[in-house]
């Protein structure tokens, strides 16, 4: 109890370190922010008067604090507020987005954890062989492989030379198999690598010849003693992953001009719209902290030793 | 039916490690496998269980540490029931009261996991498992150097009330000539991959023929060293 | 003179030490025994400084330990060296650290006392063997003279014999250079053979301590024959008829 107490205490500190970084970045960022706005609604040059005028709306005369504890506060009761372009709420159109954005978020990871596991274990077979080996250099290029990168030469391939798929949009199933794809790679990739230095690690503990000399099969010490050990390592590195995830939805939703979060966040920058550009970050911070909170609650469980040495 | 093992050796990167090498052992005696560090004890002792376990007679190995037997981050209950199923074995609470008792750790909750219980406790349990499947022969590798001195004299104590009524031999491996002169009635010596001597205790204590024993007679006792 | 005056070393709430006190001579070997937990490494780090006492007060001849210079000798003889250096370049750490003048003669001598080949020197950790390391890293803790030798379970490491023949080095090697010895050890028969007085530590506590033949012949506490009696069942001693 008291350990879940500090893991919430610990998930509120980052989250108000998250929120006040988020705005300062956007307050101190360089040009004037009014100007950006203004340019965003009316789309011509604009008198002083209306400059001022947004100024005041948006808060930006009242300086940093004030306006800092303007935009916090009715977020601590669920409002993220009006954009400052259209004067729409953001919460509506930021679901809207979610709900592009995760499908594809999901069906990525699935697809990684699909491809790495038997990777993994085909690699692990027998460690330096030519398909452990392959496999590794497999996991490095896709490590290496930036996400816009990869993302152009699937369009090149699938879209444009074989048009076996669409490239741009999300009007049907099909177009989300491209962007799913360029992501999962990516995710395939690292997954693969940990898992296989995980389950090698695993089979080098010092206890596992014991369970082979008392008549253990192979297949259950496999499974009951090598798999869970194997297991610490990539949990441990799936809150990282999913930072990774974040950062490449944003790059491929753009690529693929698809609506979501990341097109909806990056749209917000170029405009200065600051409820939007917070509400995405805040967004994103939640579900950060909120998965990292799960995968210490999975650990803990996996690996009970760790309370103890809290204690 | 004495244990008997034909020609174990061991080659290891083109050496010979250990030599070939034929062991036999009465039905519940004990022996003692003693020799310098590198002289082959374990390596033989592993090849015997390896030899035994193929031809069907029951062994049991209890290694020097307990983090050398169990899996931190399973359960003793876990780790019991999966030594019974390895064996063929149906869960039986008596046989296992039986053990529990006999090595006094009945006390132990077997829902914890290993960290949870003391260090010679854990021993014991570890003990106890080997002995599930009422083994032909209980092999121990330096089975008191990892615990502090009453808790492996305890121990070795418990093991030789339990075994004195059960036709299981025991072999003990150990560099330490003093713990095994204590605890077996036959030595066999062990030197660069060979046995090159085999006797009753008594007998090597007294009279140490080849070098390897005399050496570890010398230097059985911390105040009779010689000069 | 070392003197260890009630000090109580304290972790979080729990008391690892408390209210220890012996002394030692120049010349003498201590040895302090008893089971894993009883705190006989938190006293090692309390006499080298490296864990703060709660209360009490550790002095070398009424000075701060730390200005003797103090030497350790640990437990596991090839983890005690970083395995990149020629044992040479560790055993000179000492001299370098103190700003000594290298002595190559003092380094033969010691070497000859300690049964080493100085060729030997020229390897790495691991390309000697286990007890061989052992006597480098006991080299290594006397090149700089100390006053004040402690030793953490020197001998655990090593097999039966390779146990007694370092054992008496050890012994050898302060019969020549006079040091005061602290030896934390598991085994009695070893602190039996070789110290002049024992501690025996139990729960952070000294439960007994006297001459060391003393209280092999008689210990004073229930649990200091429980501590001989099991040294007898596992062979480490002898019965004294």
């Amino acid at each position: 109890m008291r350990i879940f107490a500090e893991l919430v205490l610990r998930a509120a500190v980052v989250l108000t370190g998250v929120a006040l970084a988020t705005f300062a970045l956007l307050w101190h960022a360089p040009g004037d922010p009014a100007l950006a706005i203004a340019e965003a609604r009316h789309g011509t040059v604009v008198s002083k008067e209306v400059l001022d005028l947004i100024r005041a709306e948006a808060g930006f005369d009242t300086g940093f604090w004030t306006a800092f504890w303007a935009w916090l506060s009715p977020l601590l009761i669920g409002d993220f507020g009006q954009s400052s372009v259209t004067g729409r709420h953001v919460w509506p159109d930021l679901v809207t987005a979610m709900s592009y954005t995760f499908p594809l978020a999901l069906i990525s990871l699935a697809i990684g954890l699909v491809v790495s596991v038997p990777l993994a274990l085909v690699a692990t077979r027998k460690p330096g062989s030519w398909m452990d080996r392959g496999a590794v250099a497999l996991a490095s290029i896709g490590v290496a492989i930036p996400a816009f990168w990869l993302g152009l030469l699937l369009i090149l391939l699938f879209a444009v030379h074989l048009g076996w798929l669409p490239a741009m949009g999300a009007q049907t199933k099909a177009h989300a198999v491209l962007p799913a794809l360029t992501l999962a790679l990516g995710i395939a990739a690292s997954l693969t690598r940990i898992l296989r230095s995980g389950i090698l690690e695993a089979r080098t503990q010092t206890f596992l010849p014991a369970f082979y000399r008392r008549g253990v099969a192979a297949g259950d010490v496999a499974r009951d003693h090598i798999a869970p050990h194997a297991a610490i390592p990539v949990v441990t590195v799936l809150g990282l992953e999913l930072a990774f995830l974040l950062e490449g939805l944003v790059v491929v939703e753009v690529i693929f001009a698809r609506p979501g979060l990341g097109s909806f966040l990056v749209n917000a920058i170029y405009a200065r719209d600051f409820p939007k550009v917070q509400a995405v970050v805040i967004i994103a911070a939640v579900i950060f902290v909120t998965v990292n909170l799960l995968i210490d609650v999975i650990y803990r469980s996996l690996d009970p030793r760790m309370d103890r040495r809290d204690a | 039916m004495t244990i008997t093992a034909y020609s174990l050796s061991v080659q290891r990167a083109g050496r010979t490690i250990l030599h070939p090498t034929t062991v036999d052992i009465r039905p519940g005696e004990r022996v003692g496998l003693v020799g310098a560090s590198g002289s082959g004890k374990s390596t033989l002792g592993h090849a015997l269980i390896d030899a035994l376990r193929a031809a069907g007679t029951g062994v049991a190995h209890v290694p020097q540490s307990p983090d050398e037997a169990l899996d931190p981050l399973r359960s003793m209950v876990f780790h019991w029931r999966e030594t019974e199923q390895a064996l063929g074995l149906a869960a039986d609470d008596a046989r296992r009261k039986d053990l529990f008792d006999a090595l006094h750790i009945g006390t132990g909750d077997l829902r914890n996991r290993p960290w949870g219980w003391s260090r010679g406790m854990q021993q014991r349990f570890v003990i106890a498992m080997a002995l599930i499947g009422s083994p032909d022969l209980l092999v121990m590798d330096e089975p008191t150097s990892a615990l502090d001195p009453v808790v492996a004299a305890d121990t070795m104590d418990l093991l030789d009330t339990y075994l004195k009524t059960r036709k299981t031999a025991l072999l003990l491996i150990t560099h330490d000539l003093g713990l095994a002169a204590r605890r077996v009635s036959r030595l066999l010596v062990m030197d660069a991959g060979r046995i090159v001597e085999d006797a009753r205790t008594a007998r090597i204590l007294s009279t140490p023929e080849t070098a390897a024993a005399k050496a570890l007679c010398a230097h059985r006792n911390w105040l009779e060293l010689p000069c | 003179m070392l003197r260890v005056e009630n000090i109580s070393v304290r972790c979080g709430v729990a008391t690892t030490l408390q209210d220890v006190s012996f002394s030692l001579g120049s010349g003498r070997a201590l040895a302090v025994v008893g089971e894993s937990g009883a705190g006989k490494s938190t006293l090692i780090g309390a006499i080298l400084g490296l864990v703060p006492c709660a209360s009490g007060q550790i002095s070398w001849h009424g000075a701060p330990v730390c200005q003797c210079h103090p030497a350790l000798v640990m437990q596991e003889p090839r983890a005690a060296f970083n395995p990149r250096l020629s044992l040479r370049r560790s055993v000179m750490e000492p001299v370098v650290a103190q700003k000594m003048q290298p002595d190559l003669n003092r380094l033969d001598q010691l070497c000859q006392g300690l049964e080493l080949d100085t060729g030997l020197l020229d390897r790495h950790p691991s390309e000697v063997s286990i007890g061989q390391a052992q006597r480098v890293g006991i080299l290594r803790a006397l090149i700089a003279a100390p006053p004040l030798v402690l030793f953490d379970e020197p001998l655990s490491a090593l097999d039966a014999v390779t146990q007694k023949h370092t054992a008496r080095l050890i012994a050898q090697m302060q019969m020549q250079e006079g040091f005061a010895a602290l030896i934390v050890t598991h085994d009695l028969g070893y602190a039996a053979a070789f110290a002049d007085d024992i501690a025996v530590l139990r729960a952070g506590q000294v439960a007994e301590y006297g001459a060391a033949h003393a209280f092999v012949a008689a210990p004073q506490t229930a649990y200091g024959r429980k501590l001989r009696d099991a040294a007898f069942a596992l062979g480490a001693l002898e019965h004294v008829a």
